[in-house]
C-alpha cells in the first residue's frame, strides 16, 4: 500500500512538472518559430529559450528519484 | 581561443593605392575601418572617380553576361590554376561581344522547342479524343468549329451553350456532342465564319478558356494534325540536340570565363572598398584590424608586392574599441565553433570555450545515448552523411563531425553500461557492464550524473573567475567567488546529510553558505537581498538540470527494452519488424534529444557563469566574395545586355 503511494506520489511529481513544461514550450516555442521565420540567425537562442523549461520537469523527475529512492529505501 | 587582433594603418603615395589594395586583397588579413572616421588622422573619403564609376558599371554588366552563359550549362569548370590578367579581361568583353548574337539565338530556337515538345502530347491527346466526333470537318468550307472537352459531371454547360448559341445565331449552327471516355464529354459547335467574333465573345464572357491550335496544324483535318504532331514528337528531340551541340561547340572550350568572373568579383571589391580609404591630396591611408600572427607576413607581402611607398604601422586601440574576432581551434574542434555562431560569438577579450564544448558535449552525447549497436549505426550514418552532403555544405560537414565524435563516446559508454540495443546483448550474449547496469542501479546513475554536473558548473564559475580577474571586475570577481565557495559548502553539507562525510563539516559549511550569502547580498545591495539567494538556488537548480544526463540516457535504454520485450512476444518475423521499428524510433530520439539537452547544458548551465557575448566575426577584406552565377532566365539577360 505504501510502496503504491509513493509511486503514485513521484508519478504526480514528475507528470506535473511535464505539463507545466510542456505548457511553457508550447508558448514559447511558437513564438521562437515565429522568430526564427523573421530571423534564420536567431535558432540557437531560440533553442536555448524552449530548453530553459525542461529544467522543470527535471526538478520533477529529482523530486520523483528522492521519493523513490530515500523514502522507498 | 581568440585569436589577438591588431589596428593597423598603412599609408602610402596615392599611385600606389591600387597595388595596396590588390596586395591587402589577396593576403585576407585586415578587416577595413572607414579610416575618414579616424578624428585623429583628418582624412577625407576617397570617393570613387568618375573613370572608377564607369568601370564598376562595365564590370557588372559583364559578370552578368558572364553568368548568364555560364548558367546556360554549357561551360564546362576551368581547371586548377586557370587564372586572368586585367587586360586579358578586356578580350573576353570583346569575345562576349561576339558570342552573344550568336548565343542567343540559339538559346531562343531550344526554348520554343522544348515548349512545342511540352505542348504537343497534350494537343495530341486532345485531338484523339475528339477525332471519332468530327472526322472529316475542315471540309466544310466557309463554317468554323470550336471543340470543346468538358467533365462529365459539368457536361450540363454544353446544353447551357446551346441554349445561348440559339438565342445569339437561331438556326446558323450545329453542334456534335458525344461521350469521348468515361469521364469526358466532347462537343463540337460549327458555325460560319461571318459569326466567328460574336461565338467566340460569348465563350470569353464565360470564362471558357481557349486552347489554340498552333498555325500549322489548323487548316489540317483532324487525322492529318494528329499525324503531322505525332511525326513532329518524334523529330523534335533531334533539332534539340542539334542547337544545343552548336551550343557547346561555341561555349564548351571557354573555361576562362570562370577566371573571368573571379577577376572581375576581385576588381569590384577594391572599387567597393574604396569607400573605407582616407585620402589627402597626395597620400592615402588604410585603416583595419589584422590578426597578429599576420602582421609580419603582411608587412612584407607589401614591401614586396607594392615598394617602399607604402608603411605598415600598428596603431593603438581607442577605449572601449571592440576589435572583431577570429577564432582559432585545434581541427578536432573547430566543428564545434558552430555552435557558438548559433549563440553568440565571445566578446573579444573573453574566453572562447569552443575546446571545453568538443570535450564535454560528445562526452554528455554518448553518456546518454550510451549504447554499443546505436553508437555504431549512429557513427556509420554520421561518416555516410559527411560523404554525401560534407562536400556541399561546411555545416553538415561540421554537425556530422560532432555526431561522429557523440558516437565514438556512446560506443565507449555502452561499453561502461554493457549496452547493445538495450539489454539484447545480455539476452543473448550475456554482456556485462563494465560498471554499472543503467536499469538497475539507477541510484549511482542519479548519482554521477549531478557529480558531472558540479564540476561542470564548478569550471564555469573557475572560468567566471579568471575572466573576472583578466578584466580586472573586482565586483564580478566578488559574487562569482562567493557563488563558488557557497556551492562547495552547499555539497559539502549534502555529502554530510548523506553520510559519505564527517558530521563535524556541517556546522563550518553551514557558517560558509551564510557568510558567502551575506558577500553575495552586499556586493549586489539593495538588489541582492533578491538576486543573491537566487543566485545560489539558481546554481544549485543548474546542477540538478544534469540530472536530464541520466534522465534521457533511463528513457533510451528503457525504450531500447520495451522494443526487445515486445520483439519476443511477438511471432519471429513480426517481432523482428516490430523490434525493429522501436529500435529506430529510439535511434532517432536517442540522437536528437541528446543534442539538444547537451547543447542546451552548455548554453544555459555552462556558459551562464562566465560566457560574454557580443564579438563581432572578423571579415577581412579579400575573401572570396559569394557571388554565385544567376541562373534565372539566361537568354532574356543576354537579349537585355
Amino acid at each position: 500500500m505504501e510502496t503504491g503511494l509513493l509511486g503514485i506520489g513521484a508519478g504526480i511529481a514528475v507528470g506535473l512538472a511535464a505539463i507545466g513544461t510542456g505548457l511553457a514550450q508550447a508558448r514559447i516555442g511558437s513564438a521562437g518559430i515565429g522568430a526564427m521565420a523573421e530571423k534564420p540567425e536567431m535558432i540557437g537562442r531560440v533553442i536555448l529559450m524552449v530548453a530553459i523549461p525542461e529544467t522543470l520537469v527535471i526538478l520533477g523527475f529529482a523530486v520523483a528519484s528522492m521519493i523513490i529512492f530515500i523514502l522507498g529505501a | 581561443m581568440l585569436e589577438p587582433m591588431v589596428k593597423v594603418e598603412i599609408v602610402g603615395h596615392r599611385s600606389r593605392l591600387d597595388a595596396t589594395l590588390a596586395c591587402l586583397q589577396r593576403c585576407a588579413c585586415v578587416q577595413l575601418l572607414d579610416a575618414a572616421a579616424e578624428p585623429a588622422l583628418g582624412l577625407t573619403p576617397s570617393s570613387a572617380d568618375e573613370g572608377e564609376l564607369g568601370e564598376s558599371a562595365r564590370l557588372r554588366q559583364l559578370r552578368t553576361r558572364i553568368d548568364a552563359l555560364i548558367a546556360l550549362g554549357f561551360v564546362p569548370p576551368a581547371p586548377d590554376g586557370q587564372a586572368m590578367t586585367a587586360t586579358e579581361l578586356e578580350d573576353v568583353s570583346t569575345e562576349i561581344e561576339e558570342l552573344a548574337p550568336k548565343v542567343e539565338p540559339l538559346v531562343a530556337i531550344i526554348d520554343a522547342l522544348e515548349a512545342e515538345l511540352n505542348t504537343l502530347p497534350r494537343h495530341v491527346e486532345s485531338l484523339r479524343r475528339l477525332a471519332p466526333l468530327v472526322p472529316k470537318l475542315p471540309e466544310l468550307e466557309s463554317y468554323e468549329t470550336v471543340a470543346l472537352l468538358v467533365q462529365r459531371r459539368h457536361a450540363a454547360v454544353i446544353g447551357w451553350l446551346r441554349d445561348e448559341l440559339v438565342a445569339l445565331l437561331g438556326s446558323q449552327f450545329d453542334v456534335i456532342t458525344d461521350q469521348v471516355d468515361p469521364d469526358t464529354v466532347g462537343a463540337v459547335f460549327v458555325f460560319p465564319h461571318e459569326q466567328s467574333r460574336r461565338v467566340h465573345a460569348l465563350l470569353a464572357g464565360q470564362q471558357v478558356s481557349r486552347v489554340r491550335l498552333p498555325d500549322e496544324y489548323r487548316t489540317m483535318s483532324l487525322g492529318s494534325a494528329i499525324a503531322s504532331m505525332e511525326t513532329r514528337i518524334v523529330d523534335l528531340p533531334g533539332e534539340i540536340e542539334a542547337a544545343r551541340a552548336e551550343l557547346v561547340e561555341l561555349l564548351g572550350f571557354r573555361t576562362h570565363l570562370h577566371p573571368a568572373r573571379a577577376l572581375i568579383d576581385r576588381r569590384l571589391a577594391q572599387l567597393d572598398a574604396l569607400r573605407n580609404i582616407g585620402t589627402t591630396e597626395r597620400a592615402f591611408a588604410v585603416i583595419g584590424w589584422a590578426p597578429r600572427r599576420d602582421l609580419d607576413e603582411l608587412a612584407n607581402a607589401l614591401q614586396r608586392e607594392v615598394g617602399t611607398e607604402v608603411l605598415l604601422t600598428e596603431l593603438d586601440t581607442v577605449e572601449n574599441e571592440q576589435p572583431p574576432v577570429l577564432l582559432t581551434n585545434p581541427a578536432v574542434a573547430r566543428p564545434f565553433e558552430l555552435f557558438l555562431g548559433m549563440l553568440a560569438l565571445p566578446r573579444y577579450g573573453t574566453f572562447d570555450p569552443t575546446v571545453l564544448m568538443a570535450l564535454f558535449m560528445p562526452f554528455f552525447f554518448g553518456l546518454m545515448l550510451g549504447d554499443i549497436a546505436y553508437g555504431l549505426i549512429v557513427l556509420a550514418l554520421s561518416f555516410w552523411a559527411r560523404r554525401r552532403w560534407g562536400p556541399r555544405s561546411e555545416v553538415a560537414a561540421d554537425l556530422t563531425r560532432v555526431i561522429g565524435i557523440g558516437a565514438v563516446w556512446a560506443v565507449i559508454w555502452g561499453v561502461v553500461f554493457g549496452e547493445v540495443f538495450g539489454d539484447l546483448g545480455h539476452r543473448v550474449v550475456g554482456l556485462e557492464p563494465l560498471w554499472i547496469d543503467r536499469q538497475e542501479a539507477i541510484g549511482p546513475l542519479l548519482l554521477f550524473a549531478v557529480g558531472i554536473g558540479a564540476a561542470h558548473v564548478i569550471l564555469g564559475l573557475l572560468l567566471g573567475l579568471w575572466s573576472a580577474a583578466r578584466t580586472a571586475d573586482r565586483h564580478k570577481f566578488g559574487e562569482r567567488a562567493a557563488l563558488l565557495v557557497a556551492l562547495c559548502a552547499l555539497f559539502t553539507i549534502a555529502g554530510v546529510a548523506a553520510e559519505r562525510l564527517p558530521t563535524g563539516l556541517m556546522t563550518p559549511s553551514v557558517v560558509v553558505v551564510v557568510v558567502a550569502l551575506v558577500v553575495m547580498i552586499s556586493l549586489q545591495w539593495p538588489l541582492g537581498l533578491v538576486m543573491g539567494p537566487l543566485d545560489l538556488i539558481g546554481a544549485v537548480s543548474n546542477v540538478l538540470s544534469y540530472l536530464r544526463i541520466a534522465a534521457i540516457g533511463l528513457a533510451s535504454v528503457f525504450l531500447a527494452r520495451v522494443a526487445n520485450e515486445l520483439g519476443a512476444a511477438a511471432p519471429l518475423a513480426l517481432g523482428l519488424i516490430i523490434a525493429a521499428l522501436f529500435h529506430v524510433l529510439n535511434l532517432a530520439l536517442g540522437t536528437f534529444s541528446p543534442t539538444i539537452q547537451a547543447l542546451r547544458l552548455h548554453y544555459v548551465e555552462f556558459f551562464d557563469k562566465f560566457y560574454e557575448p557580443g564579438g563581432e566575426l572578423f571579415s577581412p577584406f579579400g575573401v572570396a566574395v559569394a557571388t554565385e552565377p544567376e541562373v534565372a532566365a539566361p537568354s532574356r539577360v543576354l537579349v537585355e545586355a
